[in-house]
């Protein structure tokens, strides 16, 4: 056995300081493996539909019907197992992109709408889906937002309106049948409810990525353009122009109308209080629906969006979303299985099972909706809603300033003040 | 005995494999933190820019995300650094005793640190709720409503009240550090401190405070370590990404991280761990200052 002395190891030791530094000094653009090419080691989506798939996502609470419907597969398709990864939402945001780059989960995959979807195709970790069979099956206008540079990237599968959840027994014993048609209506009824003793609105002020849904309301018809908030990133419109001002100013007024402690309520604990009847609206969307069914709640359950001009300038009725954006892992060696499981969930039928499920509307065509609430829903496919425009942000931190500033000014500070803050680290972080 | 220079160096192969694993896991990401902080790389392009410093004097002179993060981590900090440690020495002089209902008390007030971040987190988040929290529900019980609070929600306190919880869970680790200490204490020192007429405080000022000081050295530099470092704490309580009033540092680097800004992220880790030294130092020097 060779036996080392000192003068060895400290050789062996430089020698070994030296190729870390050496690696640690390769740039991320060095590396001749990593140019986010769009395809695994696979033969992309035309290979073997067998293996083992993995299929990430951050819908916990869809993970029952999501095993029903592997369960089908599996008998239809013996060759392939799908398992599902699930993180919690907010980590799903913050570290699925590095997660799928890796391939070893998510061979299929899920991507919010906005910053993280254009992150993932930008990274070349989604696959072109152009000219697949499968977005036949789909709503053309609907899948739009899993489309860049000309491209399908991935099809949005839910369908989910981020308008208030409105619990219309409240509502009518406040005397109203039909939702106020401007803002003035809307503060008087916030004003009715109130004297009833409940809280009109149930508000997770305390949970940013739940906070900021109310944004989407408050925005769409006051702001000159669809695009308005998308521009603020750019620099096109700001956070101290008239238009966003007027938001902030609803905000203050809807003040008196929040829940006590709004600022620090979290979503679970607004969830709570609209299924018990103690607040009117949930002002969330109805991807919530769910939630407050399995605690109980036996309510009719509507949507209502206060219309923040005046009858005749009022351009939506409402704010809808197409998310959970369905994609191919560019670097999964098992494509084709994945393409596969897509296909099956772009099924009508099972579309359907996963729709009436989870009390969600998807963007396949011809889907049988049976879910009593999505029923009672299905009026608003065809009301005229806007795309939620707080997913135009693709920068994070403007994304958040601007609807911390939003919580601020509900919590007290001056709308004028928030702006101006807002502004500033705007003018910071804009590329 | 005098050892072999051969035998010494077959000894020191005993740490390569600690060695290894410090250089793959710490040392190299360290350097490499280094070099992705003069790009402005996104974490998965296969190209980037070089920027120089400009990250850094971006973070250091014109980022107030940053700075507010900086300003909250450093609140945190003197809150959880001086409640901690105080209360700590108070809970360890009270049950330093061995006696049943002493142990039976360092078991209970031990008993947060060995739960999980997540689940203290959940605890008070739970205790904070302003609708259903048992916080409020007591004050309202007791008539004190006008004191009922948002919590978490008032962005000018809610650094504090996660201080609050951030003592609750680590009080009881630094205080068996220091009962340890207080074990250690000659008991003829305090036998001659009470034949010299000294009442409890005066022994306490006397003997115990003095000889505990190595004990307060080694509890103050590892409460700044964790203060510095509670992001699952944090992020627990506050949310991903927390709001303004809760981002701090860890939280800060995290969110610029999942922005898709990899090399301003690497820059805002220097300039932390710039911090972290920086405060670990001034207490150094705070320390010998006033041990003489």
């Amino acid at each position: 056995m060779t036996v080392l002395n000192r003068r060895d190891l400290l050789r062996l030791a430089a020698g070994a300081g030296a190729a870390s530094f050496l690696a640690a000094c390769a740039g991320p653009g060095d590396s001749s493996s990593d140019t986010g090419a769009t395809s695994g080691s696979g033969s992309g989506l035309s290979g073997p539909k067998e293996g083992d798939i993995s299929f990430a996502h951050w819908r916990a609470e869809d993970k029952e019907v999501f095993e029903q419907i592997i369960g089908e597969f599996a008998k239809a398709t013996p060759k392939i197992t799908v398992r599902q990864d699930i993180s919690p939402s907010n980590d799903y945001q913050s570290t699925a992109l590095q997660k799928l780059r890796g391939g070893s989960i998510g061979d299929a995959f899920t991507a919010f709408r906005g910053a993280q979807f254009l992150a993932i195709a930008e990274a070349g970790v989604s696959t072109d889906l152009t000219g697949q069979a499968l977005l036949q099956k789909y709503e053309t206008s609907l899948i739009t937002a899993g489309a860049t540079g000309g491209k399908q990237y991935g099809v949005p599968y839910q369908l989910v309106f981020n308008t208030p959840l409105a619990n219309t027994d409240l509502i009518s014993k406040a005397g109203l049948n039909e939702a106020p048609k401007d803002w003035q209506g809307f503060l008087a009824l916030a004003d009715k409810l109130k004297s009833q003793g409940v809280a009109p609105i149930a508000w997770p002020g305390g949970d940013a990525a739940n906070a900021g849904q109310l944004l989407n309301v408050l925005v769409v018809n006051n702001a000159p353009t669809d695009d308005a908030l998308g521009k603020i990133e750019t620099g096109e419109h700001k956070v101290t122009d008239d238009w966003f001002l007027t938001v902030l100013k609803q905000y203050a007024e809807l003040r008196p109308y929040f829940q006590t402690g709004f600022t620090g309520t979290g979503s679970d604990a607004a969830l709570a209080l609209f299924a018990q009847g103690k607040a009117a609206l949930l002002a969330t969307g109805s991807f919530q629906v769910s939630g407050v069914r399995k605690l109980g709640a036996t309510f009719p359950i509507d949507l209502l969006a206060p219309i923040t001009t005046t009858a005749d300038k009022a351009r939506y009725e409402g704010v809808h979303n197409a998310t959970f954006i369905l994609g191919v892992n560019a670097k999964s060696s098992k494509q084709g299985a994945a393409l596969a499981w897509l296909e099956r969930l772009s099924d009508p039928a099972v579309a359907g099972v996963y729709a009436n499920g989870t009390a969600q509307h998807v963007t396949v065509k011809g889907v049988e909706y049976t879910n009593p609430d999505l029923k009672a829903l299905a009026p608003w496919l065809t009301r005229k809603t806007a795309l939620a425009p707080r997913f135009q942000f693709t920068d994070l931190d403007i994304r958040g300033a601007v609807e911390n500033a939003t919580v601020q000014v509900a919590g007290g500070k001056s709308p004028e003040q928030a702006a101006e803050e807002a502004q500033k680290v705007i003018d910071q972080k804009k590329k | 005995m005098v050892r072999s220079p051969r035998r010494s160096a077959a000894l020191l192969l005993f740490a390569v494999p600690a060695l290894a694993l410090y250089g793959g896991f710490f040392l190299l990401p360290a350097v490499q933190g280094l070099r992705y902080a003069t790009t402005d790389w996104d974490g998965y392009s296969p190209t980037f820019d070089e920027v120089g410093l400009s990250n850094l004097t971006e973070v250091v002179s014109d980022d107030d995300l940053f700075r507010n993060a900086l300003t909250n981590n450093l609140k945190f900090l003197l809150v959880v650094v001086a409640g901690q440690t105080l209360l700590a020495l108070l809970l360890a002089v009270l049950l330093a005793a061995r006696s049943r209902s002493s142990t039976v008390l360092r078991a209970l007030f031990f008993l947060p640190t060995v739960l999980s971040s997540v689940s203290v987190a959940f605890i008070w988040k739970f205790v904070y709720d302003p609708n259903f929290g048992p916080a409020n529900t007591l004050l309202g019980a007791v008539g004190l409503d006008s004191l009922k609070a948002s919590y978490l929600g008032d962005d000018g306190a809610a650094i504090f009240w996660v201080a609050v919880a951030q003592i609750w869970f680590h009080a009881g680790q630094m205080m068996v550090v220091y009962i340890a200490g207080i074990n250690q204490i000659p008991e003829e020192l305090y036998d001659a401190a009470k034949t010299d007429g000294a009442g409890k405080w005066q022994q306490f000022r006397h003997v115990t405070w003095p000889m505990v000081a190595p004990a307060t050295t080694l509890v103050i530099a590892y409460t700044t370590l964790q203060s510095f470092k509670a992001f699952d704490l944090i992020l627990g309580l506050a949310g991903n990404p927390p709001r303004s009033g809760l981002d701090v540092l860890a939280t800060r680097i995290y969110s610029t991280f999942a922005n898709s800004q990899l090399g301003y992220a690497a820059a805002e880790s220097i300039v932390f761990m710039v911090a972290i030294a920086l405060v670990t130092w001034l207490q150094n020097r705070a320390g010998k200052v006033a041990h003489g």
